[in-house]
């Protein structure tokens, strides 16, 4: 069965989901996710959703259960590169993405990320 | 009015994706921006997971209705199974009964009109729709080139592809496997059914071999039984005979009876024996064909005298018609005899009264006599005709038994018609009574008519050496003139010892091929008869039979042995060996004249030595002793004169006889000189060559050969 590939960059994960997700992969993705981001102490995850163009309830409760459990991992959650029609689409459907931080690029992600971090180890 | 633009299957996970993406697709074709596309889509995605999750699988259909500019795109999601129950009070509430239709809820967010139906059993309907804009509306005409465009587009599904790919090959494998059973299933009882079959062979083989033994065992002790059984009853009918002969004092008529009775019934057994030993001996293939020429109207004759005494107290009348047009027939008159008497014997046996006639007619195509026995007896049913030729078989009938035979008598006459190449058929006559017809091939054998009837009238051939042939069988003879045809041996045949002894007294053959197993007496006999007669003793004897006696041939003083089939080489080799051909010398000068003279001797006897001059006439009649010399008077060098005194002068050649052939005209004094030392001149003048060739040949027969 396919993946999404879950890339490492230092303290962080970074997936990229390039293709339309099924159900399933999207499932799969969450136990993955779960899976590295405590093998790999990861201190936060980075996810582009630039290439998605529909994100509907299901996947968007998805997205927010992923940023749930890394951040019962200790890891930061921060999605970035949604489109602007997802947006309204989720705002339309109800969607919160609550405990879900966004960022427009990989680079204001990457830069959240390090700040949080940065953060935390001040605290 | 609606136009259908794409219908998308349910029953997978990842169909979502695909109607979504499609959903997108055809929104964008549609003219709705790319927000709108996200929404359409979404809510579509929507639908479709929830109708997937809650019911196993449906279908959903995109169309548009309505005509331009107020024309609505619209979703339609059924449901194929049941499983959302009561579907309309839960939608769209707060505290809703059902969990899970969070889906459908947000879809009525995003569509602007939502609908839902459920049928009685319980599938459900989802319908959405969406205002096209008016800038945007379509023709049916810009449908029908979407419908055509979005089916182009439609990306193949290739999970769906190679799953269904998959399940078509598990299913091929599937199949193959268990045909692959059922072959491992079939050869198994293939092979079983094989080895049933050799086993089977084994014992059909071990069955036919025991067969054969039984059979050879059976005719072997039929054969000897009968002969057994023939001595006693001989005796039998001879010592009854002796005492109805009153030999041995008077007899009272109760005696008289009773010896008669005895007497019929002994005859009867040993005409059964003889049947039967006449059958065994056909099949164990010891019974010979005797071929001879003959009349029938004589056969008829004896038949007549044989038969009458059958007829004797039953109101019968016998008639053999006069075989009128009848040719002389070629076969073995025995055997034909005891055909047509057991024919005879048989339908006077079952006519009570009337008649029993024998008719014969000539079938000139077949070249074949054909024999009628009629009778006006109580006939054949058809289903006993092929009865009746089976080895006893008898029908069972109040006159069959009355008349009881032997049931061999039938059987033996097919037996012996087979082997004379003829055949016996019966059937029934409409005004009743029955006729059996025997065919008979006019002249046994192969050879052809012409040469068998031939009668021993052959012309001796003056040029060539005569060999007498003693040999019963025409085809062998036919054999052997054929391998002497255009030898220096001419074949002066004889069918039988008299007739080669009736031969020998005006021909002196060179040779003689000599048959044992002849008519009249065996060939061992004649051969000593040749070998004790001074006259004959010096011919030599060929002996060619299927009798394997070598040994004794040549005690017998025969020159050489060989069993039948005799090969042409061989008898070729034996006769040019043992008769040497006659040498002529020929001392001419002329080259012309010596190649005529090769010529006319070519197939004779004859071998002609060729000398050009007198001096190679000397030496060569000194060194290979010519039968004959034949001299030409003017040659170069020593002349004709000089040649003949030189000839007569030597005694190494003095002897040999001297045939002068000139074209000189001799004058009285020349022809006194030469009548002295030649046997005969020949003038060339004024003949032709041939001629004078002939008459060459002519002198040649008159020169007396060693």
């Amino acid at each position: 069965m396919e993946r999404i590939p879950i890339l490492r960059m230092g303290e962080f994960l970074l997936v990229t989901i390039q293709v339309d997700m099924h159900d399933r992969l999207a499932q799969a993705l969450q136990d993955d996710l779960a899976e590295r981001v405590v093998k790999d102490s990861a201190q936060g995850v980075l996810i582009d959703i630039s290439s998605m163009e529909i994100v509907d309830s299901f996947m968007g409760r998805m997205i927010g259960t992923i940023a749930m459990i890394c951040a019962t991992l200790d890891a930061q959650t921060v999605v970035v590169g949604m489109r602007p029609a997802v947006a309204i689409t989720l705002v339309e459907l109800g969607i919160a993405l609550e405990g879900v931080r966004t960022a427009l690029n990989v680079d204001k992600g990457m830069e959240l990320l390090v700040a949080s971090r940065g953060k935390r180890s001040m605290a | 009015m609606k136009t259908s633009l794409l219908g998308v299957k349910l029953s997978q996970d990842n169909h979502i994706v695909l109607a979504r993406q499609q959903a997108r697709e055809v929104a964008g074709l549609l003219g709705f921006d790319s927000h709108d596309q996200t929404r359409i889509a979404t809510a579509v995605s929507e639908v479709a997971r929830d109708i997937l999750n809650h019911t196993g699988s449906g279908e959903i259909e995109f169309s548009v209705e309505g005509q331009e500019p107020e024309q609505l795109f619209i979703v339609l999601v059924k449901s194929k199974g049941i499983g959302i129950s009561d579907i309309k009070s839960s939608v769209g509430k707060k505290e809703r009964p059902l969990a899970g239709l969070d889906g459908i809820d947000a879809a009525r967010r995003l569509m602007e009109q939502f609908q839902i139906e459920q049928e009685p059993d319980g599938r459900t309907t989802v319908t959405l729709r969406k205002r096209i804009p008016h800038s945007s509306s379509k023709t049916q005409l810009d449908l029908a080139k979407i419908s055509s465009e979005i089916a182009r587009r439609t990306p193949k599904d290739p999970v769906e592809e190679i799953r269904q790919q998959n399940l078509e090959l598990v299913s091929v494998l599937e199949a193959l496997r268990h045909r692959e059973y059922e072959l491992t299933t079939l050869n198994q009882e293939l092979e079983d059914t094989n080895r049933g079959v050799v086993a089977l062979y084994a014992e059909l083989e071990e069955r036919a071999e025991y067969l054969k033994k039984a059979h050879e065992i059976k005719s072997r002790s039929l054969s000897e039984m009968s002969h057994e059984l023939r001595t006693p009853i001989n005796s039998i009918i001879a010592i009854t005979r002796i005492l109805l002969d009153r030999t041995d004092g008077d007899l009272t008529e109760e005696q008289e009876k009773q010896l008669g009775f005895i007497k019929s019934a002994s005859q009867n057994l040993s005409e059964l024996i003889n049947n039967l030993l006449d059958l065994s001996k056909i099949e164990a293939g010891k019974t010979k064909v005797q071929a001879t020429h003959f009349e029938v109207r004589n056969l008829f004759g004896a038949l007549r005298s044989m038969l009458k005494p059958l007829l004797y107290g039953q109101p019968v009348d016998l008639v053999f018609e006069d075989p009128d047009g009848i040719p002389t027939i070629f076969s073995d008159e025995g055997k034909v005899s005891q055909i047509l008497r057991n024919l005879v014997s048989n339908a006077i046996k079952f006519t009570e009264h009337g008649e029993v006639r024998v008719s014969t007619f000539l079938m000139d195509e077949t070249q074949t006599v054909t024999f009628g026995v009629f009778d006006s007896g109580i006939g054949i049913a058809p289903e006993h005709k092929d009865l009746i030729f089976e080895e006893f078989g008898q029908v069972e009938g109040p006159l069959q038994s009355r008349f009881k035979g032997t049931g061999l008598g039938l059987p033996l006459a097919r037996k012996l018609a087979e082997m004379l190449g003829g055949t016996i058929s019966c059937e029934c006559r409409p005004e009743g009574g029955s006729v059996f017809w025997f065919t008979l091939p006019v002249q046994y054998g192969e050879v052809d008519l012409a040469k068998a009837e031939a009668p021993i009238r052959t012309e001796l051939d003056t040029m060539r050496r005569s060999v007498l042939v003693v040999e019963d069988d025409p085809a062998t003879l036919f054999a052997y003139e054929g391998y002497l045809r255009r030898t220096a041996f001419q074949v002066i045949p004889a069918r039988s010892v008299a007739e080669a002894r009736e031969l020998l007294r005006s021909v002196r053959p060179a040779a003689i091929v000599l048959d044992i197993l002849l008519p009249d007496g065996d060939g061992w006999g004649f051969l000593s008869e040749i070998k004790h007669d001074k006259g004959t003793m010096n011919i030599p004897v060929l002996i060619c039979s299927v009798v394997d006696e070598p040994g004794k041939a040549m005690v017998l003083g025969a020159q050489d042995y060989c069993t039948k089939p005799i090969p042409k080489e061989w008898i070729l080799e034996k006769l040019t060996n043992l008769v040497p051909a006659a040498k002529i010398l020929v001392i001419d000068d002329d080259p012309a004249a010596q190649y005529v003279l090769k010529k006319v001797l070519t197939g004779t006897m004859y071998s002609v030595i060729e000398a050009s001059d007198g001096e190679e006439g000397l030496r060569l009649a000194q060194e290979e002793q010519p039968d004959i010399i034949c001299l030409d008077l003017i040659m170069p060098g020593m002349n004709g004169f000089e040649t003949l005194r030189l000839l007569k002068l030597d005694p190494a050649t003095s002897h040999i006889p001297v045939i002068i052939v000139t074209s000189k005209n001799l004058d009285e004094e020349e022809r006194r000189q030469l009548g002295q030392g030649a046997i005969s001149i020949l003038q060339k003048e004024g003949v032709s060559r041939m001629a004078a060739m002939e008459k060459i040949k002519e002198a040649l027969i008159r020169v007396p050969l060693k």
